[in-house]
């Protein structure tokens, strides 16, 4: 089950890689560059919020007028600034969630990696609240209204017995204190807990790349800002919460829930939210990846040398003090929990040489399910079979799916295909034994295809090694000629293993090409590359620009009125106070001898609503407070359409299904866009409708 | 034959090292006693292997001892493990080609080979690292 959405998540992934692959060349395909390019889009926001938070002011009137005079006063800067943090933040959910799609589909979420994937989900739960945060502070209509929502969720949460989304409802109900929490939030807060996050996110990563490449780093920022001349990010209105916008622009990076949470009940909002959460927490470990023996260390080959602590991925191998007398500093010691097989570190240990053909082939650290002696014991077999004068060994990634499939194609007695946990670990000395000791002519290195290894690192520790630029260095005897690297990207003939193959045979036949540079022969023509590039780069911020505003989301039809119903009721107590006895005083003890005893506990109240007689609202509500004598809250916002309308609003203070005890009815003309506000007069003690 | 003698003038101050120097020098010697004893070219080829796959090794531990001191010839000391191991290698393929040639090629310049580098590059780390340890 999860095989057959791994796989179809990655068909569909697979024209996108290609099209980046020819556009970018592997080295800077985007796409493997995700989580870097989040963290660097969070850079931006981080850098151009800091010069909004300048000119920002948090009260409620001069955060508006502020974000204002930003966007238009001083739309070369501040306004472009504000235009970057609203697209680099939305640049980042298409980096992120492209992020997760990836590492899933390529089943690098399970087995030891665990960690990273399970400490990214709350990232989520920090990023897209920033977001939130964000379209609150700039207190124009969206931000009312993404208050306002926001409120009713948090009231739905058994926090506050008070109503919060009640604040956003009139105008002096808020005060500046309100700004003083978001920014707090926004600024410092959420930031504090990215930060935290991120670290843990790749604390078992070695060498995290927190950077991506300069050239994607400038030529997204360049376009970026483009974007921001083009389509500058601007405020939807000043409040009036006397009436209510027809339709604002959501952000749906981040507002996504929000219009769900028109048509559903907070719970259920709630509900989805947390319940897709744990479901991506707990998606490592459905099923669960089966064990793989991880990497063993033989002390007796081991001289403490740290190539293999050095080059994995996953900080598994650590140098420990020497624990067998011998005369050595250290020795490699593998973490088996963070361990996960790929076997790049036999690849680097300086004795997994297969010359050693006489003393037993045990390096100093191996792979037991395909340890350095059955690797040679498959190439001395497979080359046996090998027949004519260009005969060619293949080493691929067994887990990668391309491989499996174009090593079915190769076919031919000239031709072998020999299985590796992971390019990376096959060690160098073996080409210079297949090549030196005429196993074959020519050998080619398959990794996963454009150099998205499995294992991180695989293809590019490989790609140093046979360059000599990093250890163990390929021999320098060795013919470079007769080698080639392929991890072209192979989408959608597949036949790009085969191309590799051919080409570096034709230049075994007497070329004098580089089978290296010829492998990137199919490369595209200057201007087919640039547009490919202009096309990958529009194809990702115009989704940043569209969906930062569109489609607006429409919160009342044509002529519809907004009415809420916003009051706190205390109802009436359960029971009569009671005169106690003489008696009963004198058992009590002297400090609590009260003369009255009054029961806390309070009746619900029947609150109903109507319009023209159609009742819109009718409920029954319990006190509020954990012995129940709290007053009752009413909350809820209605649509009726404009017109002369006759509102009704009764309420029984006992929960009595029969009979009010306080009503106000009023006819009223209700202009579409209004927004009426029914709340009620504590000192009064009646109901008023509040018409601004 | 013994050809190699260990020299304490030859120690570095570190201890996996010298060890590994004496390790080495024990393996030479005995492949050379093979040459003069046994005319059987697989155990030879068989002790030569286990050099190459030996000083492969030591060189990788050398290097990351001499990264770690921040060692300022460390590029040039490198170049010349590199080439070393190359030359092993040439060696190891000469004798696998043709053993009698070979062996007399093994005869004139193993011991050489590795006492020159000692002389040269291993002294100079010597005087490098010896203040430090």
């Amino acid at each position: 089950m999860l095989d057959l959405v791994q796989t179809v998540g990655r068909r569909l992934l697979a024209p996108v890689r290609w099209m980046l692959e020819r556009a970018f060349g592997s080295e800077l395909n985007p796409l493997k560059h995700l989580g870097a390019l989040t963290i660097y889009f969070l850079w931006i926001v981080v850098v151009s919020g800091i010069w909004l938070f300048i000119f920002f002011e948090t009260s409620i009137v001069g955060a508006y007028e502020s974000v204002e005079y930003l966007t238009h006063e001083q739309w070369y800067l501040g306004g472009v600034m504000r235009s970057l943090h609203r697209y680099a933040s939305d640049a980042a959910i298409i980096t992120l969630a492209l992020h997760m799609y990836h590492e899933f589909v390529y089943d690098r979420h399970r087995g030891m990696r665990w960690f990273s994937w399970l400490t990214g989900v709350p990232l989520l739960w920090v990023i897209i609240p920033l977001g939130i945060t964000g379209y609150w502070m700039v207190w124009d209509r969206l931000g009312w209204y993404v208050a306002l929502v926001s409120a009713e969720m948090m009231d739905w949460l058994p926090i506050f017995s008070e109503s919060m989304a009640r604040n956003f409802l009139s105008a002096d109900a808020l005060s500046n204190r309100f700004f003083t929490l978001m920014a707090f939030l926004h600024l410092i807060g959420l930031p504090l807990f990215l930060v935290f996050g991120i670290w843990l996110h790749v604390l078992r990563i070695s060498g995290p790349r927190i950077n991506p490449p300069r050239a994607l780093m400038a030529a997204s920022l360049i376009t970026m800002t483009a974007l921001s001349f083009i389509f500058p990010a601007v405020s939807q209105g000043e409040v009036d919460m006397s009436t209510v916008p027809a339709s604002l622009g959501l952000d749906w990076f981040y507002l996504l829930v929000y219009p769900l949470a028109e048509i559903w009940s907070p719970g259920w909002v709630w509900g989805l939210l947390v319940g897709t959460s744990l479901l991506l927490c707990a998606l490592p470990w459905i099923p669960p990846l089966r064990d793989v023996p991880v990497a063993v260390v033989d002390l007796d080959n081991c001289n403490g040398c740290g190539r293999c602590a050095d080059d994995c991925p996953f900080s598994a191998i650590t140098m420990m003090p020497r624990s067998d007398g011998l005369a050595y500093e250290s020795e490699a010691v593998v973490d088996p929990s963070l361990c996960v097989s790929c076997g790049l570190c036999m690849g680097s240990c300086p004795t997994a040489t297969p010359f050693r053909r006489h003393s037993e082939l045990i390096p100093g650290i191996d792979m037991p399910q395909l340890s350095a002696a059955s690797l040679r014991a498959t190439i001395m077999k497979k080359s046996e079979q090998l027949e004519g004068t260009e005969r060619v060994m293949v080493f691929g990634c067994r887990g990668n799916e391309d491989w499996k499939r174009s090593k079915a194609a190769l076919g031919g007695s000239d031709t072998a295909a020999v299985d590796l946990i992971c390019v990376g670990q096959l060690p160098p000395p073996f080409v210079d034994f297949v090549l030196s000791r005429d196993l074959a002519d020519g050998v080619v290195l398959a990794g996963c295809p454009g150099g998205d290894c499995q294992y991180r690192l695989g293809a590019e520790w490989t790609a140093l090694r046979m360059a000599r630029e990093r250890d163990p260095q390929l021999r320098k005897r060795v013919d470079s000629s007769r080698l080639a690297l392929a991890w072209d990207e192979r989408w959608p003939a597949n036949k790009g293993l085969a191309a590799v193959v051919n080409t570096l045979r034709q230049s075994l036949g007497g070329g004098s090409e580089s089978p290296r540079q010829k492998t990137d022969g199919r490369r595209l023509s200057k201007p087919a590359r640039w547009a490919l590039l202009t096309l990958a780069y529009a194809a990702f911020l115009a989704p940043v620009a569209v969906f930062s505003v569109w489609p607006r989301f429409g919160l009342l039809d044509d002529g519809e009125a907004m009415v809420s119903l916003s009051f706190s009721y205390d109802g009436q107590r359960i029971g009569e106070c009671r005169q106690l006895t003489q008696e009963e005083l004198q058992k009590l003890p002297p400090n609590m001898r009260k003369p009255i005893d009054c029961p806390r506990e309070r009746m619900p109240v029947r609150v109903l609503f109507t319009a023209d007689g159609r009742p819109l609202y009718e409920a029954t509500l319990q006190p509020t407070g954990l012995w129940g004598d709290g007053s009752a809250n009413v909350y809820q916002r209605l649509t009726l359409s404009a017109g002369q309308t006759e509102l009704f609003i009764g309420l029984n203070e006992r929960g009595e299904a029969e009979g009010f005890d306080h009503t106000l009815r009023q006819v009223v003309d209700l202009a579409p866009g209004q927004h009426v506000v029914v709340e009620y007069d504590e000192r009064d003690e009646a109901f008023v409708l509040r018409l601004e | 034959m013994t050809l190699l003698q260990w020299k304490p003038a030859y120690t570095l101050g570190i201890p996996s090292v010298d060890h590994e120097h004496r390790a080495l020098i024990r393996m030479i010697n005995e492949v050379y006693r093979q040459m003069a004893e046994s005319s059987n070219p697989e155990i030879i080829e068989a002790g030569l292997e286990d050099i190459y796959a030996g000083i492969a090794a030591h060189f990788a531990l050398e290097e990351r001892h001499m990264r770690k001191a921040g060692y300022e010839e460390y590029a040039a000391h490198k170049d010349e493990h590199e080439e070393l191991l190359d030359q092993i290698r040439e060696m190891m393929d000469a004798f696998a080609e043709d053993p009698e040639s070979g062996r007399r090629r093994l005869q004139e310049n193993l011991a050489d080979w590795f006492t020159k580098h000692f002389a040269t590059f291993d002294a100079r780390l010597h005087d490098r690292l010896g203040d430090h340890h």
